[in-house]
Protein backbone atom coordinates (compact mmCIF):
# COMPACT_ATOMS: atom_id res chain seq x y z
CA UNK A 1 0.00 0.00 0.00
CA UNK A 2 1.19 3.55 -0.74
CA UNK A 3 1.98 5.61 1.69
CA UNK A 4 0.17 8.43 0.12
CA UNK A 5 -2.73 8.67 -2.51
CA UNK A 6 -3.38 12.31 -4.19
CA UNK A 7 -5.80 13.25 -6.32
CA UNK A 8 -6.03 16.82 -7.81
CA UNK A 9 -9.71 17.65 -7.48
CA UNK A 10 -10.11 21.80 -8.24
CA UNK A 11 -7.62 23.77 -10.30
CA UNK A 12 -8.46 26.51 -7.55
CA UNK A 13 -7.87 25.88 -3.98
CA UNK A 14 -9.85 24.42 -1.67
CA UNK A 15 -11.49 25.83 1.69
CA UNK A 16 -13.03 22.80 3.43
CA UNK A 17 -13.23 19.35 3.03
CA UNK A 18 -15.03 16.80 5.19
CA UNK A 19 -15.48 12.90 4.44
CA UNK A 20 -18.72 10.56 5.23
CA UNK A 21 -18.72 7.46 7.62
CA UNK A 22 -17.54 5.03 5.14
CA UNK A 23 -15.66 7.48 3.61
CA UNK A 24 -16.87 6.57 -0.32
CA UNK A 25 -18.20 10.84 -0.57
CA UNK A 26 -16.41 13.77 0.01
CA UNK A 27 -17.33 17.24 0.31
CA UNK A 28 -15.19 20.02 -0.95
CA UNK A 29 -15.67 23.72 -1.09
CA UNK A 30 -13.59 26.14 -3.31
CA UNK A 31 -13.38 29.85 -3.36
CA UNK A 32 -16.89 29.92 -5.04
CA UNK A 33 -20.32 29.86 -3.57
CA UNK A 34 -20.55 26.67 -4.98
CA UNK A 35 -19.75 23.35 -2.29
CA UNK A 36 -19.09 19.76 -4.23
CA UNK A 37 -20.00 16.14 -3.32
CA UNK A 38 -17.81 13.96 -4.91
CA UNK A 39 -18.44 9.85 -4.96
CA UNK A 40 -16.04 7.39 -4.72
CA UNK A 41 -15.97 5.02 -7.74
CA UNK A 42 -14.64 1.56 -8.22
CA UNK A 43 -11.55 2.31 -8.72
CA UNK A 44 -10.85 4.40 -5.63
CA UNK A 45 -10.95 8.02 -7.00
CA UNK A 46 -13.12 10.69 -6.52
CA UNK A 47 -15.94 11.94 -9.12
CA UNK A 48 -18.14 14.97 -8.78
CA UNK A 49 -21.28 14.08 -8.00
CA UNK A 50 -23.43 16.97 -7.05
CA UNK A 51 -22.82 21.05 -7.27
CA UNK A 52 -25.06 22.63 -4.35
CA UNK A 53 -25.42 26.21 -4.77
CA UNK A 54 -26.73 28.30 -1.93
CA UNK A 55 -24.66 30.48 -0.62
CA UNK A 56 -24.14 34.09 -2.19
CA UNK A 57 -20.69 34.26 -1.52
CA UNK A 58 -17.41 32.06 -0.62
CA UNK A 59 -18.29 28.59 1.42
CA UNK A 60 -15.51 29.36 4.09
CA UNK A 61 -15.99 25.59 5.85
CA UNK A 62 -17.62 22.77 5.48
CA UNK A 63 -18.07 20.20 8.07
CA UNK A 64 -20.28 16.15 7.45
CA UNK A 65 -21.54 14.69 10.49
CA UNK A 66 -21.03 10.97 10.16
CA UNK A 67 -23.79 9.41 12.17
CA UNK A 68 -26.49 12.00 11.42
CA UNK A 69 -25.45 12.29 7.64
CA UNK A 70 -26.06 15.60 7.61
CA UNK A 71 -23.90 18.34 6.30
CA UNK A 72 -23.47 21.46 7.24
CA UNK A 73 -21.61 24.69 5.57
CA UNK A 74 -20.64 28.20 6.58
CA UNK A 75 -20.07 31.25 4.24
CA UNK A 76 -19.19 34.67 4.17
CA UNK A 77 -22.54 35.61 3.48
CA UNK A 78 -23.34 35.62 7.25
CA UNK A 79 -25.47 32.61 6.95
CA UNK A 80 -25.24 28.73 7.46
CA UNK A 81 -27.01 25.83 5.92
CA UNK A 82 -27.68 22.75 7.36
CA UNK A 83 -28.25 20.03 4.62
CA UNK A 84 -29.77 16.82 5.00
CA UNK A 85 -30.22 14.19 2.50
CA UNK A 86 -33.61 13.45 1.26
CA UNK A 87 -33.65 9.53 0.97
CA UNK A 88 -36.41 9.20 -2.19
CA UNK A 89 -34.76 11.84 -4.32
CA UNK A 90 -31.48 11.51 -3.16
CA UNK A 91 -30.69 15.64 -3.41
CA UNK A 92 -29.74 16.68 -0.48
CA UNK A 93 -31.92 19.56 1.04
CA UNK A 94 -30.69 23.03 3.03
CA UNK A 95 -32.43 23.78 6.28
CA UNK A 96 -32.57 27.38 7.63
CA UNK A 97 -29.91 28.35 10.50
CA UNK A 98 -30.44 31.75 12.39
CA UNK A 99 -26.75 32.94 13.03
CA UNK A 100 -27.86 36.19 13.80
CA UNK A 101 -24.07 37.34 13.42
CA UNK A 102 -23.44 40.59 11.00
CA UNK A 103 -20.02 39.67 9.08
CA UNK A 104 -18.53 36.63 6.99
CA UNK A 105 -19.14 33.18 9.26
CA UNK A 106 -15.60 31.62 8.96
CA UNK A 107 -15.31 28.18 10.20
CA UNK A 108 -17.89 25.05 10.99
CA UNK A 109 -17.61 22.32 13.54
CA UNK A 110 -20.74 19.73 14.30
CA UNK A 111 -20.27 18.34 18.05
CA UNK A 112 -18.82 14.87 18.92
CA UNK A 113 -23.03 14.05 19.39
CA UNK A 114 -23.91 15.83 16.49
CA UNK A 115 -26.88 17.23 17.94
CA UNK A 116 -25.09 20.93 17.80
CA UNK A 117 -22.82 22.84 15.78
CA UNK A 118 -20.36 26.16 16.40
CA UNK A 119 -19.38 28.52 13.85
CA UNK A 120 -17.07 30.95 14.33
CA UNK A 121 -17.29 34.44 12.54
CA UNK A 122 -15.46 37.54 11.69
CA UNK A 123 -18.26 39.16 14.22
CA UNK A 124 -15.97 37.92 16.65
CA UNK A 125 -19.26 36.08 17.88
CA UNK A 126 -19.00 32.00 18.61
CA UNK A 127 -22.46 30.93 17.71
CA UNK A 128 -23.63 27.20 19.10
CA UNK A 129 -26.75 26.18 16.86
CA UNK A 130 -29.29 23.27 17.68
CA UNK A 131 -32.31 22.05 16.03
CA UNK A 132 -35.88 23.20 17.03
CA UNK A 133 -38.51 20.36 15.95
CA UNK A 134 -41.36 22.97 15.55
CA UNK A 135 -40.42 25.78 13.48
CA UNK A 136 -37.59 23.19 11.70
CA UNK A 137 -34.86 25.52 12.12
CA UNK A 138 -31.34 25.42 13.88
CA UNK A 139 -31.18 28.48 16.29
CA UNK A 140 -28.03 29.87 17.49
CA UNK A 141 -27.06 31.07 21.38
CA UNK A 142 -23.79 33.26 21.25
CA UNK A 143 -20.71 33.41 22.70
CA UNK A 144 -18.98 36.78 22.71
CA UNK A 145 -16.83 37.67 25.15
CA UNK A 146 -14.24 38.56 25.39
CA UNK A 147 -13.19 37.06 21.93
CA UNK A 148 -11.80 40.46 20.68
CA UNK A 149 -11.42 39.36 16.72
CA UNK A 150 -12.15 37.45 13.77
CA UNK A 151 -12.47 33.35 14.94
CA UNK A 152 -10.07 31.15 12.62
CA UNK A 153 -10.75 27.81 14.27
CA UNK A 154 -12.61 26.12 16.85
CA UNK A 155 -12.73 21.93 17.82
CA UNK A 156 -15.21 20.48 20.31
CA UNK A 157 -14.13 18.04 23.29
CA UNK A 158 -15.32 14.71 23.60
CA UNK A 159 -17.70 15.41 25.96
CA UNK A 160 -19.49 17.54 23.82
CA UNK A 161 -20.28 20.59 25.87
CA UNK A 162 -16.54 22.64 26.32
CA UNK A 163 -14.89 23.76 22.98
CA UNK A 164 -11.86 25.31 21.92
CA UNK A 165 -11.63 28.45 20.30
CA UNK A 166 -8.77 30.09 18.48
CA UNK A 167 -9.20 34.06 16.64
CA UNK A 168 -7.01 36.64 15.17
CA UNK A 169 -6.34 38.22 18.62
CA UNK A 170 -3.30 35.71 19.12
CA UNK A 171 -5.52 33.56 21.63
CA UNK A 172 -6.74 30.45 22.60
CA UNK A 173 -9.55 30.03 24.94
CA UNK A 174 -11.75 27.04 25.72
CA UNK A 175 -15.46 27.59 26.65
CA UNK A 176 -18.17 26.02 27.97
CA UNK A 177 -21.39 25.38 25.98
CA UNK A 178 -23.49 23.60 28.37
CA UNK A 179 -27.08 23.95 26.97
CA UNK A 180 -30.19 23.68 29.28
CA UNK A 181 -32.38 23.45 26.22
CA UNK A 182 -30.72 20.33 25.14
CA UNK A 183 -30.88 19.04 28.63
CA UNK A 184 -26.49 18.88 29.25
CA UNK A 185 -25.41 17.06 32.68
CA UNK A 186 -22.38 18.82 32.84
CA UNK A 187 -19.48 16.94 34.97
CA UNK A 188 -16.59 18.74 36.53
CA UNK A 189 -13.42 17.85 35.03
CA UNK A 190 -9.92 19.78 34.27
CA UNK A 191 -11.06 22.18 32.39
CA UNK A 192 -14.40 22.69 34.32
CA UNK A 193 -13.27 22.55 37.83
CA UNK A 194 -16.91 23.91 38.89
CA UNK A 195 -20.12 23.67 37.11
CA UNK A 196 -20.20 26.62 34.67
CA UNK A 197 -22.87 27.90 32.65
CA UNK A 198 -23.41 28.22 28.99
CA UNK A 199 -20.45 31.01 27.77
CA UNK A 200 -17.99 31.00 30.52
CA UNK A 201 -14.22 31.10 29.80
CA UNK A 202 -12.64 28.16 31.07
CA UNK A 203 -9.35 28.80 30.53
CA UNK A 204 -7.45 31.54 27.83
CA UNK A 205 -3.34 31.11 27.01
CA UNK A 206 -2.20 34.13 25.44
CA UNK A 207 2.01 32.54 24.74
CA UNK A 208 1.39 32.91 20.35
CA UNK A 209 2.69 36.43 19.12
CA UNK A 210 -0.08 35.54 16.20
CA UNK A 211 -3.37 34.47 14.79
CA UNK A 212 -4.27 31.14 16.14
CA UNK A 213 -5.03 28.94 12.87
CA UNK A 214 -5.85 25.41 14.42
CA UNK A 215 -6.81 24.04 17.32
CA UNK A 216 -7.54 20.56 18.57
CA UNK A 217 -8.00 18.48 21.63
CA UNK A 218 -6.37 15.18 21.59
CA UNK A 219 -8.73 12.26 22.08
CA UNK A 220 -8.99 11.93 25.58
CA UNK A 221 -9.73 15.46 25.79
CA UNK A 222 -7.05 16.06 28.41
CA UNK A 223 -4.52 18.28 26.33
CA UNK A 224 -5.26 21.10 24.27
CA UNK A 225 -3.01 21.67 21.19
CA UNK A 226 -2.46 25.08 18.62
CA UNK A 227 -0.42 26.33 15.87
CA UNK A 228 -0.22 29.80 15.38
CA UNK A 229 1.46 32.37 12.71
CA UNK A 230 4.70 32.84 14.44
CA UNK A 231 5.41 29.83 13.82
CA UNK A 232 4.89 27.76 16.67
CA UNK A 233 3.36 24.52 17.76
CA UNK A 234 1.67 25.10 21.65
CA UNK A 235 0.51 22.10 23.64
CA UNK A 236 -1.18 22.43 27.22
CA UNK A 237 -2.48 19.91 29.66
CA UNK A 238 -5.25 20.11 31.14
CA UNK A 239 -3.95 19.42 34.97
CA UNK A 240 -1.44 21.93 34.30
CA UNK A 241 -2.60 25.08 32.97
CA UNK A 242 0.04 27.35 33.39
CA UNK A 243 2.79 25.67 31.62
CA UNK A 244 2.11 25.87 27.88
CA UNK A 245 4.83 23.75 25.97
CA UNK A 246 5.86 25.30 23.23
CA UNK A 247 7.58 24.50 19.98
CA UNK A 248 9.13 26.88 17.15
CA UNK A 249 8.89 25.34 14.18
CA UNK A 250 11.93 26.35 11.25
CA UNK A 251 10.00 26.47 8.84
CA UNK A 252 6.97 28.55 7.54
CA UNK A 253 3.91 28.95 9.74
CA UNK A 254 1.45 26.24 10.23
CA UNK A 255 -2.39 26.13 9.39
CA UNK A 256 -3.42 23.01 10.36
CA UNK A 257 -2.94 20.37 13.78
CA UNK A 258 -4.07 16.65 14.16
CA UNK A 259 -3.95 14.71 17.17
CA UNK A 260 -2.50 10.64 15.93
CA UNK A 261 -2.48 9.63 19.82
CA UNK A 262 -1.80 11.10 22.96
CA UNK A 263 1.57 11.84 22.14
CA UNK A 264 2.15 12.74 18.72
CA UNK A 265 0.85 15.41 16.70
CA UNK A 266 0.81 16.19 12.94
CA UNK A 267 1.04 19.58 11.47
CA UNK A 268 0.52 21.15 8.26
CA UNK A 269 0.72 24.73 6.79
CA UNK A 270 2.30 27.29 4.51
CA UNK A 271 5.26 24.65 4.11
CA UNK A 272 3.13 22.43 2.01
CA UNK A 273 4.38 19.04 4.28
CA UNK A 274 2.19 17.64 7.24
CA UNK A 275 5.02 16.99 9.59
CA UNK A 276 5.21 14.78 13.02
CA UNK A 277 5.62 16.56 15.88
CA UNK A 278 5.97 14.39 19.55
CA UNK A 279 5.07 15.25 22.99
CA UNK A 280 8.23 13.95 25.06
CA UNK A 281 8.15 14.76 28.59
CA UNK A 282 7.56 18.62 28.58
CA UNK A 283 8.61 19.10 25.31
CA UNK A 284 7.12 19.40 21.87
CA UNK A 285 9.89 17.24 19.84
CA UNK A 286 9.77 17.85 15.90
CA UNK A 287 9.45 14.23 14.92
CA UNK A 288 9.94 13.95 11.55
CA UNK A 289 8.91 15.58 7.84
CA UNK A 290 6.14 13.05 6.51
CA UNK A 291 6.88 14.01 3.01
CA UNK A 292 9.49 12.50 1.69
CA UNK A 293 10.74 14.76 -1.29
CA UNK A 294 11.75 12.68 -4.55
CA UNK A 295 14.89 13.86 -5.71
CA UNK A 296 15.32 15.81 -8.51
CA UNK A 297 16.64 14.35 -11.74
CA UNK A 298 20.70 14.49 -11.56
CA UNK A 299 22.70 15.84 -14.51
CA UNK A 300 20.23 18.53 -15.93
CA UNK A 301 18.30 18.90 -19.54
CA UNK A 302 19.97 17.84 -22.78
CA UNK A 303 20.70 21.47 -24.84
CA UNK A 304 17.70 20.35 -27.22
CA UNK A 305 15.28 20.48 -24.32
CA UNK A 306 17.17 23.83 -22.55
CA UNK A 307 16.95 25.76 -25.75
CA UNK A 308 13.16 24.66 -26.16
CA UNK A 309 12.38 25.64 -22.85
CA UNK A 310 14.42 29.15 -23.28
CA UNK A 311 12.37 29.28 -26.88
CA UNK A 312 8.85 28.47 -24.55
CA UNK A 313 8.85 30.07 -21.24
CA UNK A 314 11.90 32.60 -21.78
CA UNK A 315 13.47 30.61 -18.52
CA UNK A 316 16.54 28.03 -19.06
CA UNK A 317 14.95 25.72 -16.40
CA UNK A 318 11.66 25.05 -15.97
CA UNK A 319 11.47 24.77 -11.75
CA UNK A 320 7.77 25.55 -11.24
CA UNK A 321 6.98 22.37 -10.05
CA UNK A 322 7.85 21.99 -6.06
CA UNK A 323 9.14 19.01 -5.36
CA UNK A 324 6.50 17.78 -2.53
CA UNK A 325 3.34 16.87 -2.99
CA UNK A 326 1.37 19.71 -1.83
CA UNK A 327 2.24 22.96 -4.36
CA UNK A 328 0.87 25.42 -2.21
CA UNK A 329 -0.25 25.60 1.74
CA UNK A 330 -2.32 22.74 3.41
CA UNK A 331 -5.29 23.97 4.30
CA UNK A 332 -7.28 20.90 6.30
CA UNK A 333 -6.02 17.94 8.14
CA UNK A 334 -9.04 15.26 8.68
CA UNK A 335 -8.73 12.10 10.66
CA UNK A 336 -10.40 9.30 8.62
CA UNK A 337 -9.50 6.04 9.69
CA UNK A 338 -9.36 5.67 13.58
CA UNK A 339 -8.49 2.38 15.33
CA UNK A 340 -8.16 1.63 18.67
CA UNK A 341 -8.37 5.78 19.49
CA UNK A 342 -5.39 5.82 16.85
CA UNK A 343 -5.42 7.90 13.81
CA UNK A 344 -4.59 5.23 11.14
CA UNK A 345 -5.14 7.16 8.02
CA UNK A 346 -5.77 11.21 7.35
CA UNK A 347 -6.24 13.21 4.67
CA UNK A 348 -5.15 16.79 3.62
CA UNK A 349 -6.35 19.31 1.34
CA UNK A 350 -4.42 21.74 0.31
CA UNK A 351 -4.89 25.42 -1.72
CA UNK A 352 -3.45 23.21 -4.32
CA UNK A 353 -6.62 22.12 -4.98
CA UNK A 354 -5.32 18.69 -4.15
CA UNK A 355 -6.73 15.85 -1.86
CA UNK A 356 -3.88 13.43 -0.35
CA UNK A 357 -4.89 10.83 1.75
CA UNK A 358 -1.79 9.62 4.29
CA UNK A 359 -1.29 6.23 5.73
CA UNK A 360 0.04 6.64 9.11
CA UNK A 361 1.75 3.20 9.39
CA UNK A 362 3.41 2.88 6.32
CA UNK A 363 4.89 6.29 6.62
CA UNK A 364 6.02 4.53 9.91
CA UNK A 365 7.53 2.02 8.28
CA UNK A 366 9.22 3.55 5.35
CA UNK A 367 10.73 7.04 7.74
CA UNK A 368 12.83 5.32 9.92
CA UNK A 369 12.65 6.54 13.24
CA UNK A 370 9.52 7.42 13.53
CA UNK A 371 7.78 7.59 16.71
CA UNK A 372 3.35 7.59 16.67
CA UNK B 1 28.78 47.60 -3.76
CA UNK B 2 28.99 44.26 -5.13
CA UNK B 3 29.22 42.84 -2.15
CA UNK B 4 25.86 44.26 -0.05
CA UNK B 5 23.88 43.01 -2.86
CA UNK B 6 23.38 39.48 -2.29
CA UNK B 7 23.00 40.10 1.43
CA UNK B 8 20.49 42.30 0.44
CA UNK B 9 19.05 40.45 -1.93
CA UNK B 10 18.40 37.52 0.55
CA UNK B 11 16.79 39.69 2.87
CA UNK B 12 14.34 40.43 1.12
CA UNK B 13 13.59 37.50 -0.56
CA UNK B 14 13.48 36.12 2.93
CA UNK B 15 10.91 39.12 3.99
CA UNK B 16 8.93 38.25 0.67
CA UNK B 17 8.52 34.32 1.92
CA UNK B 18 7.41 34.96 5.28
CA UNK B 19 5.25 38.12 4.77
CA UNK B 20 3.45 35.98 1.56
CA UNK B 21 1.49 32.97 3.56
CA UNK B 22 -1.64 34.65 2.72
CA UNK B 23 -5.37 33.51 3.24
CA UNK B 24 -8.71 34.75 2.27
CA UNK B 25 -10.19 36.90 5.20
CA UNK B 26 -13.64 38.98 5.10
CA UNK B 27 -13.37 42.64 6.83
CA UNK B 28 -14.52 42.66 10.34
CA UNK B 29 -15.40 46.52 9.30
CA UNK B 30 -17.45 46.29 6.91
CA UNK B 31 -20.03 42.93 5.69
CA UNK B 32 -19.58 41.15 2.76
CA UNK B 33 -16.51 42.83 1.89
CA UNK B 34 -12.98 41.25 0.50
CA UNK B 35 -10.51 44.07 0.57
CA UNK B 36 -6.82 43.90 0.96
CA UNK B 37 -6.21 44.35 4.91
CA UNK B 38 -3.08 46.06 4.04
CA UNK B 39 -4.93 49.11 1.94
CA UNK B 40 -7.87 49.56 4.17
CA UNK B 41 -6.02 49.27 7.60
CA UNK B 42 -8.54 49.35 9.47
CA UNK B 43 -7.96 46.21 12.06
CA UNK B 44 -4.70 46.69 13.48
CA UNK B 45 -4.53 43.03 14.66
CA UNK B 46 -4.49 41.49 10.90
CA UNK B 47 -2.01 43.88 10.11
CA UNK B 48 2.37 43.26 10.62
CA UNK B 49 4.34 45.75 11.49
CA UNK B 50 6.30 47.42 8.04
CA UNK B 51 9.56 46.40 7.22
CA UNK B 52 12.51 48.56 5.37
CA UNK B 53 15.35 46.71 3.83
CA UNK B 54 18.23 48.92 3.27
CA UNK B 55 20.95 48.67 0.85
CA UNK B 56 22.24 51.91 1.74
CA UNK B 57 20.34 55.65 2.19
CA UNK B 58 19.16 55.65 -1.78
CA UNK B 59 17.90 52.31 -2.37
CA UNK B 60 15.43 50.63 0.13
CA UNK B 61 12.67 47.96 0.24
CA UNK B 62 9.67 48.73 2.48
CA UNK B 63 7.14 45.64 3.04
CA UNK B 64 3.61 46.10 4.33
CA UNK B 65 2.39 42.56 5.45
CA UNK B 66 -1.52 41.69 6.45
CA UNK B 67 -3.08 38.27 6.54
CA UNK B 68 -4.85 38.50 2.86
CA UNK B 69 -1.89 40.71 1.16
CA UNK B 70 1.46 42.39 0.82
CA UNK B 71 2.96 45.62 0.15
CA UNK B 72 5.91 45.90 -1.32
CA UNK B 73 7.40 49.39 -2.15
CA UNK B 74 10.88 49.88 -3.79
CA UNK B 75 12.58 52.89 -3.69
CA UNK B 76 15.33 52.88 -6.58
CA UNK B 77 19.36 54.05 -6.65
CA UNK B 78 18.54 57.43 -8.95
CA UNK B 79 22.37 59.22 -9.22
CA UNK B 80 21.80 62.00 -11.36
CA UNK B 81 19.07 64.23 -12.97
CA UNK B 82 19.31 61.70 -15.80
CA UNK B 83 18.26 58.98 -14.12
CA UNK B 84 15.61 60.57 -12.19
CA UNK B 85 14.20 61.33 -14.95
CA UNK B 86 14.19 58.38 -16.68
CA UNK B 87 13.27 56.06 -13.30
CA UNK B 88 10.50 58.27 -13.22
CA UNK B 89 9.06 57.75 -17.06
CA UNK B 90 9.87 54.30 -17.01
CA UNK B 91 7.83 53.44 -14.40
CA UNK B 92 4.96 55.30 -15.12
CA UNK B 93 5.20 53.97 -18.28
CA UNK B 94 4.72 50.09 -16.33
CA UNK B 95 2.43 52.19 -13.94
CA UNK B 96 -0.05 53.01 -16.32
CA UNK B 97 -0.41 49.67 -17.36
CA UNK B 98 -0.82 47.67 -14.34
CA UNK B 99 -3.79 45.63 -15.30
CA UNK B 100 -1.53 43.61 -17.17
CA UNK B 101 0.80 43.34 -14.70
CA UNK B 102 -1.59 41.99 -11.86
CA UNK B 103 0.64 42.36 -8.73
CA UNK B 104 1.45 46.18 -9.39
CA UNK B 105 -0.01 49.38 -7.67
CA UNK B 106 -1.24 51.88 -10.49
CA UNK B 107 0.46 54.64 -7.81
CA UNK B 108 3.74 54.23 -5.54
CA UNK B 109 3.64 54.86 -1.77
CA UNK B 110 5.01 58.34 -0.42
CA UNK B 111 8.92 58.40 -0.74
CA UNK B 112 8.85 55.26 -2.85
CA UNK B 113 9.47 54.73 -6.97
CA UNK B 114 7.24 51.95 -7.44
CA UNK B 115 4.94 49.72 -5.08
CA UNK B 116 3.42 45.87 -6.00
CA UNK B 117 0.28 44.98 -4.04
CA UNK B 118 -0.15 41.05 -3.90
CA UNK B 119 -3.13 39.84 -2.39
CA UNK B 120 -4.61 36.20 -1.52
CA UNK B 121 -6.00 36.03 -4.96
CA UNK B 122 -2.56 36.02 -6.64
CA UNK B 123 -1.23 33.70 -4.03
CA UNK B 124 -4.20 31.27 -5.11
CA UNK B 125 -4.00 31.37 -8.72
CA UNK B 126 -0.17 31.84 -9.33
CA UNK B 127 2.71 29.76 -7.63
CA UNK B 128 4.42 31.70 -4.57
CA UNK B 129 7.62 30.51 -5.22
CA UNK B 130 7.02 32.11 -8.92
CA UNK B 131 6.05 35.34 -7.79
CA UNK B 132 8.88 36.34 -5.55
CA UNK B 133 11.33 35.17 -8.32
CA UNK B 134 9.54 37.62 -10.44
CA UNK B 135 10.12 40.35 -8.01
CA UNK B 136 13.12 39.32 -6.82
CA UNK B 137 13.97 39.32 -10.84
CA UNK B 138 12.20 42.45 -11.31
CA UNK B 139 14.70 44.51 -8.46
CA UNK B 140 17.95 43.11 -9.67
CA UNK B 141 16.88 43.98 -13.66
CA UNK B 142 15.39 47.47 -13.11
CA UNK B 143 19.19 49.41 -12.45
CA UNK B 144 20.77 47.65 -15.16
CA UNK B 145 17.97 48.86 -17.34
CA UNK B 146 18.23 52.10 -16.71
CA UNK B 147 21.66 52.15 -16.98
CA UNK B 148 21.61 50.96 -20.47
CA UNK B 149 18.75 53.63 -20.90
CA UNK B 150 20.90 56.42 -20.01
CA UNK B 151 24.01 55.21 -22.06
CA UNK B 152 21.54 55.10 -25.09
CA UNK B 153 20.69 58.56 -24.34
CA UNK B 154 23.99 59.99 -23.87
CA UNK B 155 25.23 58.18 -26.91
CA UNK B 156 22.39 59.11 -29.14
CA UNK B 157 22.98 63.28 -27.18
CA UNK B 158 26.53 62.76 -28.65
CA UNK B 159 25.73 61.65 -31.99
CA UNK B 160 23.06 64.29 -32.38
CA UNK B 161 25.12 66.84 -31.36
CA UNK B 162 27.97 66.06 -33.04
CA UNK B 163 25.77 65.96 -36.51
CA UNK B 164 24.27 69.30 -35.53
CA UNK B 165 27.46 71.11 -34.90
CA UNK B 166 29.24 70.28 -38.18
CA UNK B 167 27.28 72.24 -40.19
CA UNK B 168 28.96 74.90 -38.09
CA UNK B 169 32.72 73.56 -38.79
CA UNK B 170 34.70 76.31 -40.86
CA UNK B 171 35.97 75.13 -44.71
CA UNK B 172 37.15 71.41 -45.38
CA UNK B 173 40.86 72.49 -45.26
CA UNK B 174 40.58 72.58 -41.35
CA UNK B 175 39.19 68.93 -41.23
CA UNK B 176 41.99 67.63 -43.70
CA UNK B 177 44.78 69.19 -41.33
CA UNK B 178 43.17 67.42 -38.36
CA UNK B 179 42.88 64.31 -40.18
Amino acid sequence: MAAKKEQQLLTGPISGHAYNSDLSQLVVSDTSSTFYIYKKDAKGTFTKDKELKKHIERVKSVDWAPRTNRIVTCSGDRNAYVWNLDLESGEWKPTLVLLRIDRAATFVRWSPAEDRFAVGSGARILSICYYEEEPDWWVSKHIKKPIRSTILCIDWHPNNYLLAVGSCDFKCRVFSSALKELEDKPTTSGWMPKLSKFATLLAEFDTSEGWVHGVKFSPSGDKLAWVSHDSSVNVVEMGRQEKVFRCLVSTLPLTTVLFLSESALVCAGHDNIPSLYNLVGEEVVFGARLDVSKKKEVGGMSAMARFKQLDKTGDKEDDSKLNTTHQNAIVELRATRIQDGKVKQFSSAGQDGKVVMWDVDVLAASIGGLKI
Amino acid sequence: MAATLKPYLNAVRNTLEAAMCLENFYSQRVERHLKPEVEIRSSKEVLFTALEVCRNDKEKVLIEGSINSLRMSISIKQADEIEKILCHKFMRFMMMRAENFFILRRKPIEGYDISFLITNYHTEQMYKHKLIDFVMEFMTEIDKEISEMKLCLNARARISAENFLQSFTPANECNEEKE
